[in-house]
């Protein structure tokens, strides 16, 4: 549901890159999204293209790469990867530990590389 | 050309909210957002709490509704302030919402803002409105699992509100499980059996209160 606020953030972002070098049509946005980061990939790309549609930016690819979950215990700080929102609180490998991981990758929501002519 | 770039997307969210944190600080007001599903009764809660602790601090309210200003007006019944937010359709509120509506608001001497954020489980999470804390709010109305189905608030929540226990003799709601998975996601979680309609319990979400307050006002 909250994809076409950020879909309208990221457009807005992706344009604002563009300009800074001189370009006014964006042809390729790629974006990184951790796993817990809320996006529903297919949700984003429908918002993007409806944004895009009928301006200088019609067309325009959106490629999007989600980052793995990447977790550590805070108490015996054992760094381990997993799967889906349940991963958070999941037992730590090293201790058996279920609450508390410092999610060190998973929440970003970053634009990367902007292609643009 | 390609131009290789790391930027986060939801930064101007994140710019605006530091925005609204930095004023709040230098006032050394607390701000609560409330997140809870449509009907688990936030503005009951508001309603009681802006009452019972008028006579001790000085609360204003942002309430954020798709439509009408129906809540702003009832928190209003009780002397705090409140602005309404219409979002038209939007699920939940940004920054730039919350900072419009706090220059219609008089922040003088004030100590508490609530943000009632649109009812919603997922989406208002995701957004920083610049608050100190978030206060998740689950009525015993509904389903035990919804710190299981909605993971991310009751993670990042500092407190929870298990509100309208007078209503446990007539549902199924267990509170033990609905706790014990809320603290299992957030080993810190301050929770609180309160019914906002007969009073029970409300002491301990107001000490609470006071002691947020205390802390944030120690911090100015």
């Amino acid at each position: 549901m909250h994809e076409m606020s950020v879909a309208m953030s990221l457009l807005e972002l992706a344009e604002e890159t563009a300009a800074a070098q001189g370009c006014t049509r964006l042809m390729r946005v790629r974006v990184e999204y951790g796993a817990l980061a809320g996006i529903m990939p297919e949700a984003l790309e429908l918002c993007f293209e409806a944004l895009t549609r009928g301006t200088a930016h019609e067309g325009a690819a959106l490629e999007l790469v989600c980052l793995p979950l990447r977790l550590r215990c805070v108490f015996c700080g054992t760094v381990f990867g997993g799967e889906g929102q349940e991963a958070r609180f999941t037992p730590c490998p090293g201790c058996g530990e279920v609450a508390g991981h410092v999610v060190e990758q998973g929440k970003e929501l970053l634009l990367r590389e902007v292609e643009a002519s | 050309m390609q131009i290789p770039v790391v930027r986060n997307v939801l930064e101007a969210n994140d710019k605006m909210a530091a925005e609204v944190r930095r004023e709040l600080a230098s006032r050394g007001i607390l701000a609560l957002n409330l997140i809870s599903s449509p009907g688990a009764g936030k503005t009951t809660l508001l309603e009681r709490t802006l009452r019972d602790l008028g006579g001790e601090f000085r609360m204003a309210v942002i309430e954020g509704d798709l439509q009408t200003d129906n809540d702003a007006r009832r928190v209003s019944a009780t002397g705090a302030q409140a602005v309404q937010i219409n979002t038209e359709g939007g699920c939940h509120l940004n920054s730039n919402l919350v900072l419009s509506a706090m220059e219609q608001l008089d922040l003088a001497g004030l100590d508490i803002l609530f943000i009632e954020n649109v009812g919603n489980l997922v989406c208002p999470v995701e957004f920083d409105c610049g608050e100190d804390a978030k206060v998740a709010i689950l009525s015993v109305a509904e389903g035990d699992d919804k710190p299981e189905k909605y993971p991310l608030l009751f993670n990042l929540a500092k407190a929870m509100l298990l509100n309208k226990v007078d209503l446990l003799p007539h549902v199924d709601f267990d509170t033990a499980r609905a706790r014990a998975h809320a603290t299992r996601l957030n080993r810190d979680l301050a929770v609180f059996e309160v019914s906002a309609r007969d009073g029970s319990g409300m002491e301990a979400w107001y000490d609470w209160l006071r002691r947020m307050r205390e802390t944030k006002r120690a911090q100015r």
